[in-house]
């Protein structure tokens, strides 16, 4: 199994002072910080989960952060359901997305994406990280790609659903640009719904967390939407975006919709060589967590098989978030398992087979 | 097949276009830079009056991201959902295989004349 999502976290965000310059180490040391001392600073979305988002289970023996203590992460995750590859996510790296200082975002995903590779790649040859960027400033985002894009270890760009313009923008084409030329995936993973980023949903704010974040799918769609009619795939044909704990059975819907429009009006885009169900089928992948969980598991399935689920989902159990889906209760067709469990991502990331490696 | 005389080619100037009665079939008849066509009023979409949506042209298609019209005069955008058809062959522009049907046309002594049951 090849799990895409696997929130690595620190017990505090202290461990990046030293791989900040000291004028940004000084922000970190001396500035104001959302959650006190130990806290990354970032602009807090404005729903607050009543639980602490964290499985109760997976709080390390010393009280520490989930996700921060790795032998509790192999004893929990990578040992117990057989991991072949963990792709690391981070926890509050992506959320520097939110800043109105972009320099000083860039400064803090550029420390931790250096404390992964660091700290966590040298820890189980399973582990591959994810260079976190800060898209509010696309030309030090893009000179990060770079910087990292041909570490063995780091198997994607990351950016947060969160965002100040949908991703087909022009202003962030730089970023694709670095990541295609590094033939690198680009990861947008749910979070960054605050600060200077854009209202998730349409119609203003909901109120309660759990409302919210069944709704934030909104921003996944508005992503595909635009990067699809921007001509994104055109421009760099081998890119691969996923979109990570963003729900799936809703993309169906949405091609349809794009196909039926884009039909009527094909002249705003003319740039576009095909219909957009075929560009998201060769270039858009979703992670499967936190899979929708109809009463008949069976419409999932005809639903998913829209966008030919068995080749565009990877699974990932979120580990150790309060909505984790567990490899062996997720529930597939049969035949779709060994794409979805792992194949598909492994073409995805070009991982090896482990038998390969060892 | 029969030949059925539509119109008279002075009532369809250059980027016009007529509907007719065609032996019981509605049928549009097009000027296209001084050369008639023929298409069924019937778009293959949804079935709406494909004659009856604007004579138009469109933007081209681009290799380097960049807006150029063209084709002026050459598509009609049927009247119901916009789908724009190539008057001359009948195909929807983004998908070739979604096709208008087409009938031959003969123009002999002032006359436009639509050939049907072929």
């Amino acid at each position: 199994m090849i799990d895409c999502d696997v929130h690595n976290s620190w017990r505090s965000a202290r461990v990046l002072l030293p791989y900040l310059d000291p004028y940004f180490r000084d922000f970190l040391e001396r500035g104001e910080l959302p959650g006190g001392r130990d806290s990354f600073p970032h602009a807090h979305r404005p729903w607050l989960h009543p639980e602490g988002f964290m499985r109760a289970d997976a709080v390390p023996a010393d009280g520490g952060t989930p996700g921060s203590d790795y032998e509790l992460l192999r004893d929990q995750l990578l040992d117990r359901y057989d991991v072949e590859y963990a792709i690391l996510t981070g926890d509050e790296a992506i959320e520097a997305s939110t800043l109105a200082n972009a320099p000083l975002a860039s400064a803090l995903v550029r420390a931790a994406n250096d404390w992964t590779i660091d700290e966590w790649l040298p820890l189980d040859p399973r582990l591959r990280g994810s260079i976190v960027v800060a898209p509010q400033d696309p030309a030090a985002a893009a000179a990060e790609v770079r910087r990292l894009g041909d570490h063995p270890g780091m198997v994607q760009v990351l950016v947060s659903t969160g965002s100040q313009r949908p991703y087909g923008d022009p202003f962030y084409h730089p970023i694709w640009e670095a990541a295609a030329e590094v033939g690198l995936p680009i990861a947008a993973h749910l979070g960054g719904q605050g600060g200077v980023n854009a209202n998730p949903t349409g119609c203003g704010p909901p109120t309660f967390f759990w409302e919210t974040h069944a709704l934030l799918v909104e921003t996944g769609m508005g992503h595909v939407a635009s990067l699809i009619a921007h001509g994104v795939f055109e421009r760099w044909p081998t890119l691969r975006f996923v979109l990570v704990e963003a729900g799936v059975a809703w993309l169906p819907a949405l091609l349809w919709r794009l196909d039926a429009d884009y039909k009527a009006l094909r002249k705003e885009t003319p740039w576009l060589k095909r219909l957009p169900s075929e560009y998201a089928a060769e270039h858009i992948r979703l992670s499967t967590q936190p899979l929708e969980q109809p009463h008949d598991e069976r419409h999932l399935w005809a639903v998913l098989e829209a966008i030919d689920g068995e080749h565009t989902l990877c699974f990932a159990s979120d580990y150790p978030h309060w909505d984790f889906d567990d490899p062996r209760q997720i529930r597939l067709p049969d035949e779709w398992r060994e794409r979805i469990m792992s194949e598909n991502a492994r073409e995805l990331y070009g991982l090896p087979q482990r038998a390969a490696v060892a | 097949m029969r030949r059925v005389r539509a119109c008279r080619a002075e009532e369809v100037p250059p980027g016009e276009r007529v509907i007719r009665d065609v032996d019981g079939l509605s049928v549009g008849v097009f000027n296209v830079a001084g050369t008639f066509y023929a298409l069924h009023n019937r778009c293959p979409h949804r079935g709406g009056p494909l004659c009856e949506g604007p004579v138009t042209g469109t933007a081209l298609p681009t290799d380097d991201f960049a807006y150029a019209y063209g084709r002026e005069g050459e598509l009609v955008r049927c009247a119901w959902h916009g789908w724009e058809f190539d008057i001359r062959t009948g195909r929807s522009i983004v998908q070739e295989h979604t096709r208008a049907k087409t009938f031959p046309v003969e123009v002999e002594d002032g006359a436009v004349y639509v050939v049907v049951g072929g």
